[in-house]
């Protein structure tokens, strides 16, 4: 008797729930506060978080890699791509109200890169920005959207140094407290006032207590690394993944012990990329052995990615090294990618000690950022992150690949994976996207319940 | 007597044979037109090997890593065997001191054919690359059928847009369009840029209305006014600053008697709700509005509020709409003349990938479906009733961020 009343107590709520009208999805809303969580600093480089939602480069990349006006609306080349003329946006002001100038993006630009740039000199024409290069720049566009080459304010109107990170992006700083850094919104953005009014960004948070916070409503965004994206589906979070985004790179000094190219031969051969995927990895990514990913040349598959101890034994032959270190950049997953790699070394007869961050590394362990459509371009930045100078390449995909042998050739980078970004959101994040570097597009992420 | 049967088996005796020929010519035309893609390709990658290996035989073997059908394999196999024949390399399947290692390969882009030419220890390699085409789609429709024609492409966001005589004007966040016809589709024929106070929001909108009299048009967006006029096809763009309320329902639209104009809060991306002339009632802040027929005559005044409700205004009251759960923010009313003559064309809630469309009837403060849903390209980001109110005209934003316009009809079943 009891159960049927309960029965047509919740069939008569059913009823009434259904006979409601439900609230539709609907255009973004403004406002409200994002919470997002990471376990890294929020202004490191390439792929620091708060700089992509402070800063703005001359041009950005669109979700699929190709380059789009940013701060610069026009831009040419001639003297066969020696010379190029950036044009800037006009109206634009950093949050300071600064206006955007030539000389301001100059000074920026400078202090980003003092050596080593893909340009010779810079110059200030008018509401332009020229860059002139010894060497043809076919890819400065696409290298100008690159975290590397992101504009802050350097020097105030009245000539004194800022405080702090000053940027003409969609979101300012307003302060950092107990682990938090607070952004709002800047409502002058030259792109539109973001939707959220506000972001409170918990840095250095360990990946269990985000993933916490995400359960209970306390973060709305979270970072899901790739050996836990199995984890994170199994829990059935929301999550959105991102292309390969980063290679997972042994980077192998060429002096040293190791100046013999035998020995860095030797050790490409002896690392066991598919122990790295399967049990590591937990087989999110892809095996590689080719600079960069299948999905922007197409020819990845020639590089042999199998492990080869037998011809990786005959390369070494008797050469006998000292003890190796091998640091790593990152904790969890490329610590032990890193006593795995070590392992496996130790199977050709080089000895190999992990240790904590160290000045002058035999190996490092780290993972170098793929980003944009442009495969040329892609070369360039990967191999700049690395600190290497990118080759002058001839137009043409056979031309690319040979660069890419050549470079392999040297075992100074050793690919292993190719791995994906991933971010888990909570039920009130509406319009998640990832930027092509696999990144949050926090900007235009609305908040469901917003006033 | 004898005739009629003789000429029936005749007849079908024909039918058979021009079926069958029309058959054999459709498949030796398929064939024909699926070995001409792989022509160019097969071609060059050909000519790469033979100046790379020489006159001489080969063994060749082909894998694929792409996309490419299987049936399609010995087709391209065939083609390579008789380019590379062409060149005094003679290909074969059994072993031998040179190997050909062709693979199918692919990027996010391209379809990459690699050729590996093995000769003694020595390997080199060969490749081509060449655009991957998009599959085409095809849609099942059902009930009322809705038909979508895609009117203008680009990359450039469209926040509304309209035919007027024989030019096609796109309203842009920073920009009005114009473009004439042309043999070769739209040629771009005059761009006004707009003057600015302000950054715009992230989700700017904007209607662009054309007058009575078909040779001109009003654009309203936030915080400026444009109006535009051709003369024998030259336009002249005027624009002004302008904080006034939008005529998002005209006198003629569907069901409208008389002009509705809402003021837009031009730091955001909706209506405040305050409506001129005021309709006695605090009307909630929404993002659109439409005039629907009523069965017992008169009109009523359907509303999308930001808080994702539908309501409907009816002889001065505010009630509630159900069966709207998956609609979007945008909706419109199309007089397609099936059914209750009127329909409400709303976009869809926006939780899949792709948007669609769909037209309801409403019935007794329930939206009813009366077709099936229209499968857009990406995010419809504008809805508009055209001006004749027998179609819609959407602007779509797709996955790649490109932008059609299209204009959808309803065909009665």
């Amino acid at each position: 008797m009891r159960w049927t009343v309960l029965r047509r107590f919740a069939t008569s709520c059913l009823i009434a729930a259904l006979a409601l009208p439900v609230a539709a999805r609907t255009r973004p809303h403004y406002g409200g506060t994002l919470h997002v969580e990471i376990e890294g600093d929020p202004w490191q480089r390439p792929d620091g978080l708060a700089r992509r939602l402070v800063f703005d480069g001359l041009t950005a990349l669109d979700a699929n890699g190709q380059v789009r006006p940013a701060l610069a609306v026009d831009w040419s080349s001639d003297d066969n791509d020696h010379r190029w003329q950036f044009k800037l946006r006009p109206g634009v002001h950093f949050h300071d109200g600064t206006a955007l100038t030539s000389v301001n993006v100059i000074a920026s630009l400078t202090a980003a890169c003092s050596v080593n740039c893909p340009w010779t000199s810079l110059r200030a024409v008018g509401s332009s920005v020229v860059f002139v290069g010894d060497s043809p720049m076919p890819d400065l566009p696409a290298l100008l959207a690159s975290d590397e080459f992101l504009i802050a304010l350097t020097v105030t109107a009245d000539g004194k140094t800022p405080n702090g990170n000053i940027g003409t992006g969609p979101f300012q700083l307003t302060g950092f407290n107990n682990g938090v850094l607070a952004l709002a919104a800047n409502e002058t953005c030259w792109q539109g006032r973001p939707f959220v009014d506000a972001i409170e960004m918990r840095v250095h948070r360990a990946m269990r207590d985000q993933w916490l916070d995400l359960g209970v409503g306390h973060a709305d965004i979270v970072e899901v690394p790739a050996e836990m994206l199995r984890q994170a589906q199994q829990q059935r979070l929301t999550v959105d993944v991102s292309p390969p985004v980063a290679l997972l790179t042994l980077q192998v000094s060429d002096s040293g012990p190791l100046a013999n190219p035998m020995l860095r031969s030797s050790i490409a051969l002896a690392v066991d990329r598919a122990t790295l995927f399967n049990v590591i990895f937990q087989k999110q990514g892809q095996v590689t052995a080719s600079l960069l990913p299948q999905s922007l040349t197409g020819y990845s598959f020639l590089f042999p990615a199998d492990r080869d101890l037998g011809k990786a034994h005959e390369l070494k032959g008797g050469l006998s090294t000292p003890p190796l270190t091998l640091s790593t950049q990152g904790s969890g997953a490329m610590q032990l990618a890193a006593q795995r790699i070590a392992l496996d070394l130790r199977d050709t007869g080089f000895n190999v000690q992990v240790v904590s961050a160290n000045a002058h590394p035999d190996l490092i362990l780290r993972k170098l950022p793929i980003d944009g459509a442009e495969p040329y371009a892609a070369l360039e930045l990967l191999l700049r992150g690395a600190g290497q100078t990118p080759p002058i390449i001839e137009p043409g995909l056979a031309a690319l690949y040979k660069a890419e042998h050549e470079l392999l050739d040297r075992h100074t980078l050793i690919p292993l994976l190719d791995l994906p970004r991933a971010y888990a959101s909570g039920g009130r994040v509406r319009d998640l996207h990832l930027l092509s570097d696999g990144t949050p597009d926090l900007a235009n992420v609305s908040i469901e319940d917003a006033p | 007597m004898r005739l009629i049967p003789t000429f029936i088996i005749n007849a079908s005796c024909r039918a058979f044979v021009i079926s069958a020929a029309v058959a054999l010519l459709s498949f030796v035309a398929s064939r024909a037109q699926t070995s001409s893609l792989w022509d160019q390709p097969a071609s060059s990658l050909s000519d790469q090997i033979a100046a790379i290996l020489g006159p001489g035989q080969a063994k060749l073997t082909i894998r694929n890593l792409s996309t490419i059908p299987t049936d399609q394999i010995p087709v391209i196999r065939k083609q390579l065997e008789q380019n590379l024949k062409a060149h005094g390399v003679l290909t074969s399947g059994a072993e031998s001191a040179n190997a050909i290692r062709v693979t199918l390969s692919e990027s996010a882009h391209d379809r990459v054919w690699v050729a590996e030419i093995v000769e003694g220890n020595e390997t080199q390699v060969a490749m081509v690359h060449f655009p991957l085409n998009a599959p085409a789609r095809s849609q099942a429709q059902e009930g009322m059928v809705l038909r979508k024609e895609t009117i203008f492409a680009g990359s450039d966001p469209v926040l509304s847009a309209s035919l007027i005589q024989n030019s096609f004007v796109a309203l842009e966040p920073e920009q009005i369009v114009i473009y004439s016809r042309t043999e070769n589709g739209w040629h771009e024929q005059k761009r006004v840029s707009l003057i600015q106070k302000r950054p715009l929001p992230r989700d700017p909108r904007g209607i662009l209305i054309p007058n009575a009299s078909g040779s001109g048009f009003e654009a309203w967006f936030a915080g400026a006014r444009c109006t535009g006029t051709s003369t024998s096809g030259d336009w002249a763009v005027h624009c002004d600053s302008s904080d006034d309320p939008w005529p998002i329902l005209q006198a003629g639209d569907a069901n409208a008697s008389a002009t509705l104009s809402a003021f837009y809060n031009s730091a955001r991306n909706y209506f405040t709700g305050v409506v001129t002339p005021s309709l006695g009632v605090n009307l909630p802040a929404f993002y659109s509005v439409a005039f629907i027929p009523r069965p017992v005559g008169g009109a009523a005044l359907l509303i999308a509020g930001i808080d994702g409700k539908v309501q409907m205004l009816d002889t001065g009251t505010l009630k509630n709409v159900s069966g709207t759960r998956d609609w979007g923010s945008d909706f419109a009313v199309i007089r397609s003349g099936c059914g209750a003559g009127t329909q409400i064309m709303a976009s869809g809630s926006g939780e899949a990938a792709s948007d669609s469309l769909r037209a309801y009837e409403i019935l007794s403060l329930e939206a009813v479906p009366a077709s099936a849903a229209l499968s857009m390209a990406g995010s419809v980001t504008a809805l508009w009733s055209a001006p004749d109110g027998k179609s819609v005209i959407a602007v779509v934003q797709s996955p790649t961020n490109q932008y059609e316009v299209d204009r959808v009809t309803a065909l009665c079943n």
